[in-house]
């Protein structure tokens, strides 16, 4: 039996060698979970991060985002330019074809009167 | 400012209504280290602390004259925060759709002890584990929020900020291991 119980013992040893020192707090630490030190140290860390002058720089990003045009008013200039658009072509595609009646009109008129001198003649 | 006291808070959000810049400046110096740490709690990531602080506090500034009730500012204020954070990390996902590599890549981990204790890199681990919303809800205990004021901000009942909080409580004790290597 000697030689089993020295190799627990040696497999314990070995399982007890892998455990890093200040095992037991770190366990302890662990199950208590993050303490309001740690989140304390989270806040501060980000803190940090913010560069002198944050306030100032937030206002002046306000100010210009301010100048720019709304959303809804890109959208209302957007629906202006292509409601112009549309006007313009209806307009010029009406006098086109207004003008193309005329000139046929015309033509037919031409037409008519050359019919009536010639059966005019014929009569 | 007089930040115990909730009168005090009150006139100076109303002054920053009217456009008063000193007041607004006064707002943002006021929250702008509890809204970093919350930003962080919420990211994990060092580098989004300044932007993403500042995009809360522009939407702040550009949103403050429609807030009703001045008293309800710091509630309001969070709900910027969580909301534009949240924002922040759908839009992540969604730009790593269309990114030749994966998120290991993209979010490379600060080393340990780079900002801070062992026991910060492990909450950081720990938060980074766990729903955004979830982190939303401990940054937000955290802040001092109560239940009800975390109810209001979340627009959801004080019983399911309960239960939440508790099921959020026990992941992160889960995933927090002050000698985990990040």
């Amino acid at each position: 039996m000697k030689p089993e119980k020295d190799a627990w013992n040696a497999l314990n040893a070995h399982a007890a060698a892998q455990l890093k020192g200040g095992f037991a707090d770190r366990v302890l630490r662990a199950a208590r979970g993050p303490q309001a030190e740690t989140w304390h140290e989270l806040n501060a860390a980000a803190a940090r991060q913010l560069r002198p002058g944050f306030a100032d720089r937030v206002l002046r990003a306000a100010r210009a985002a301010a100048d720019m045009p709304s959303l809804a008013s890109q959208f209302a200039l957007s629906a202006v330019t292509a409601a112009v658009c549309l006007a313009a072509v209806i307009f010029i595609h009406q006098r086109n074809v207004n003008a193309a009646d005329e000139r046929n009109l015309a033509e037919w008129r031409q037409v008519v009167s050359v019919a009536e001198e010639f059966e005019a003649g014929v009569l | 400012m007089e930040s115990n006291s909730p009168t005090a808070l009150a006139d100076l959000v109303r002054r920053a209504q009217k456009g008063d810049e000193a007041a607004q400046r006064e707002l943002i110096i006021s929250y702008q280290h509890r809204v970093a740490g919350f930003v962080y709690a919420m990211t994990s990531r060092s580098d989004y602390v300044e932007d993403l602080s500042q995009q809360v506090f522009i939407k702040m500034v550009r949103a403050l004259d429609r807030l009703q009730a001045p008293a309800q500012f710091e509630s309001w204020l969070f709900r910027l925060a969580r909301n534009t954070c949240i924002d922040q990390l759908r839009r992540q996902k969604l730009r790593r759709i269309f990114l030749p590599f994966g998120e290991e890549h993209e979010n490379i981990p600060e080393p340990p002890g780079a900002v801070g204790s062992e026991e910060l890199d492990a909450l950081r681990h720990a938060l980074a584990q766990l729903r955004p919303q979830d982190r939303a809800l401990l940054a937000l205990v955290q802040e001092g929020r109560s239940h009800a004021e975390i109810a209001e901000t979340l627009s959801t009942s004080v019983a399911a900020v309960k239960a939440r909080l508790h099921r959020a409580r026990e992941h992160l004790r889960e995933h927090y291991q002050p000698d985990h290597e990040t």
